[in-house]
């Protein structure tokens, strides 16, 4: 009863205003490719320090909510991931857009993040605290394994293994660019100070999808093909969302799960529930060819991730990802200490973003819905146009994001390896699940070993590790014995009409 | 004709900013923080920057330049042009340690210290289930066995004041390194390493929910947060450190920018409202002017100096 009474001032139209405000402001820097939901909260934390707490940091939820699920319409309409978190999304998103189903993909996206904000949040006001000790639980080992589960996607998702294999672990060779995560000796920057961080996420990104598919588009224009001028209503059909059922709840569940474990993020959660959902459906090889239950997977589960991430922050004062560690300093800023004891020092405050984390993605979901005409309309720009001005937004957002010279260099260096890779039917997806993994991977690797001496054995022998590794086995095994049973079914289909 | 207006136009330009410095600032300052936008670093210099356009006639634009521990946009700060215009967020892990381990091209005599508006405090921490909770167990438990201290990253302020520490108790430590301060605090809470370096901030918050148990201070006299917490001087060991928040920039800018500057920092400092929020942050707000800035961070890197070349990381990266 008393929670409930904490719930009535978010109701005051002034706070409403703010975290719709705060939704529609991270709906546009998430939509902008090089502004992301980091930067975005960030940026905004001084506008908080007047606010009340809960007016404050709801506005920033809103932010943070916004933006993540803004990161899938210049996915979905320019193959230009907004965030990392939607560059799954590219995979299903933009094939629809190019058949003339832009409409209908950025509605299914927003449908989706609305299911996985809403499951997540349902999750994060009714068991945050049972939940959090999950994420007490992963030390070096248990992110090492999880990593390598993820990792096995690659084997799932690229068509051709042995190509697969080469991208992923050219993904793993970029990734070591850069500081060594444990002596913090620099390695392969050939003493240029702009890689000492390695190459830049988000501009490698950028190059990886948007500009080397700006090249494939080039030749298209110069053998004058037509541009698709269809964009489609807004509302996905009803065998759309009878497809995408499963991968919607099974997305939500996956991002929520993840989102729990800190240090994780979005990109993995939405590129291991695209994995999944993909061994789960009845037909996964309409996956990656413009197929809607795509789009519900990854969507529903970065923005799952998104009110999950809540769940340590605030039962524990442990930040899940790198937005609910800026959070975290706007709490700290309103003189609040997330962790165990806020639940009883501020329970207004929790109830409070218990209850904004609903409003903002309610928000999310009207503005998401009535934007999509005006998103699409990108897609009338005649097709030169575009092209170029795709290419200006990669300069822009490439450089926004750290303002270093040098992660150019490395957009464009991604955007012509990008684009060789696409010719030669070498997977880019491959590449960026290993690019996110590969630093996780080894950094909690070298780790674990430097924290247990070596001994590999202590290493690997915690029950969530072995969980891990046996998933590991039966994903990176799966293919290979299901590509087994369909040749044998297909000899005896073939055996069984001559011996009758 | 054009030539000469735009000759004219440089010429009056220069005058300007030459004869009339009092009229400084004239546009916009900007800020280079070398980490990314919502850290404490970052934070702190937006309600600098807040409150600088509150008590002057002025503009202060804070720019994050994040990436290489810092030295990226340190860098970008000390090699700007020395008007006074582009000035940076004086860090100590950029400054002082990283030079030392070398890949940066500039090093702590490029450095023109403005001024210091705050300290942040560093509390050890013994984490969730470690076999110690207080300074004297800490140091007994250590004789046997080295206590494995997580830190925010290689070659970082954390890891080389927990070293250097362990140097000046006698005790060895075994340094774990994490990817920023609040990965380890993750491991902290959740029981895979022994210790850590915090800010008191976050470690009044845990020890009162019994997540961490502060261990000691690391400064001169005991703190207002925890006055039941002993400090390393106390129990007889000759160290202290804290890192800093203050205002650097590039060296040789004109005489009259920087005692503009410098006068700048020090009101800033000494607002009311300034130092509340800061504060509030968990700051410990104090106004050291350049020289003593200045002497802090050289008495710093010889410390670090000492350190590093015992762990090996001594020009590791030239």
């Amino acid at each position: 009863m008393e929670s409930i009474a904490f719930l009535t001032p978010l109701f005051e139209p002034q706070i409403l205003l703010t975290i719709a405000a705060g939704t529609l402001g991270g709906l546009i820097i998430g939509a902008l490719p090089g502004l992301t939901a980091t930067m975005g909260v960030a940026l905004l934390i001084p506008l908080t320090f007047g606010m009340t707490p809960v007016m404050g940091l709801n506005m920033l939820i809103g932010i943070y909510i916004g933006g993540i699920y803004g990161g899938c319409v210049s996915s979905i309409l320019l193959r230009t991931p907004g965030t990392p978190a939607s560059a799954a999304t590219v995979l299903d998103g933009y094939p629809m857009a190019q058949r003339g189903e832009a409409g209908r993909a950025l509605g299914m996206a927003t449908i989706a993040s609305t299911v996985g904000g809403l499951i997540a949040a349902v999750v994060l006001a009714t068991l945050a605290p049972q939940l959090a000790g999950i994420a007490l639980e992963f030390g070096a080992s248990e992110y090492f394994a999880l990593a390598l589960f993820g990792l096995t996607i690659i084997a799932s998702l690229s068509g051709d293994l042995l190509k697969g294999a080469i991208s992923g672990l050219l993904g793993i060779l970029i990734s070591t660019v850069g500081a060594d995560p444990i002596s913090g000796v620099l390695r392969y920057t050939f003493n240029v100070q702009g890689f000492a961080s390695g190459f830049a996420f988000t501009p490698a990104l950028i190059g990886l999808f948007a500009l080397s598919e700006v090249f494939t588009q080039m030749e298209r224009i110069a053998a004058k093909e037509e541009p698709i001028k269809i964009v489609s209503g807004r509302w996905p059909s009803r065998s759309e969302m009878k497809e995408s059922r499963g991968a919607l709840l099974r997305g939500s569940i996956i991002g929520t799960l993840i989102g729990i474990v800190p240090g994780t993020g979005s990109g993995t959660a939405s590129w291991i529930s695209y994995n999944e959902c993909r061994r789960a459906s009845k037909t996964p090889e309409k996956f990656g060819t413009g197929y809607a239950p795509g789009i519900a997977a990854t969507e529903s589960a970065n923005n799952a991730v998104c009110a999950a991430a809540l769940i340590p922050l605030l039962a524990l004062g442990i930040p899940g990802d790198v937005v609910t560690a800026v959070l975290m300093g706007g709490l700290l800023i309103q003189g609040l200490a997330p962790g165990p004891m806020l639940f009883q020092t501020n329970p207004d405050v929790v109830v409070g973003i218990f209850g904004g984390t609903f409003i903002a993605t309610i928000f999310m979901f009207i503005f998401g819905m009535a934007l999509i005409p005006v998103f699409s309309r990108i897609l009338m720009i005649p097709r030169r146009l575009l092209a170029m001005s795709i290419v200006i937004f990669c300069f822009i957002g490439s450089f926004a994001i750290n303002l270093n010279p040098v992660d150019l260099y490395t957009m464009v260096g991604f955007g012509v390896l990008g684009w060789g890779m696409q010719k030669f039917g070498f997977s880019q997806a491959a590449l960026c699940i290993a690019l996110i993994l590969g630093p996780l991977l080894e950094s909690n690797l070298r780790r674990g070993l430097l924290q247990t001496h070596d001994d590999v054995i202590a290493f690997v022998s915690t029950p969530i590790t072995l969980l891990f590794l046996a998933l590991t086995v039966l994903s990176a095994g799966w293919p290979l014995v299901a590509g087994a049973l369909v040749r044998r079914r297909a000899e005896r289909n073939q055996s069984k009409p001559e011996s009758q | 004709m054009l030539k000469s207006i735009l000759m004219g136009a440089a010429f009056a330009t220069t005058a300007a900013t030459g004869a009339f410095a009092a009229d400084f600032p004239q546009r916009p300052i900007q800020v280079v923080v070398p980490y990314s936008a919502g850290g404490s670093t970052d934070l702190s210099m937006r309600v600098v920057a807040e409150t600088f356009e509150r008590l002057f006639d002025g503009q202060m634009v804070v720019r994050n330049q994040p990436g290489g521990g810092g030295a990226i946009g340190s860098s970008a700060a000390l090699n700007a042009r020395a008007d006074g215009y582009t000035l940076g967020a004086g860090a100590q892990g950029p400054l002082v340690i990283k030079p030392l381990i070398g890949g940066t091209d500039y090093k702590l005599d490029d450095v023109e210290f403005i001024g210091l508006y705050a300290r942040s405090l560093q509390v050890m921490v013994a984490c969730a289930d470690a076999p110690f909770s207080d300074y004297d167990a800490f140091v007994e438990y250590a004789k046997d066995k080295a206590p494995q201290v997580g830190n925010s990253g290689a070659g970082g302020a954390n890891q080389i004041s927990a070293e250097a520490f362990a140097d000046a108790a006698g005790i060895t430590i075994e340094s774990v390194p994490f990817n920023g301060s609040s990965e380890a605090r993750t491991a902290c809470i959740g029981g895979h390493i022994d210790a850590m370096v915090a800010s008191p901030a976050e470690a009044l918050a845990a020890s009162e929910a019994g997540q961490m148990s502060p261990l000691f201070v690391m400064e001169d006299e005991r703190i207002d947060l925890f006055p039941d917490t002993p400090t390393a001087v106390e129990k007889g060991v000759d160290f202290t450190w804290s890192s800093w928040k203050g205002l650097i920039g590039p060296k040789g800018m004109d005489e009259d920018t920087r005692a503009w500057l410098r006068d700048a920092v020090e009101k800033v400092a000494n607002d009311e409202q300034f130092r509340k929020t800061l504060t509030d942050m968990g700051e410990f707000v104090v106004y050291e002017d350049g020289e003593a800035f200045e002497a802090r961070a050289r008495k710093d890197m010889e410390t670090s100096k000492k350190v590093l070349e015992k762990l090996h990381m001594l020009e590791m990266n030239n």
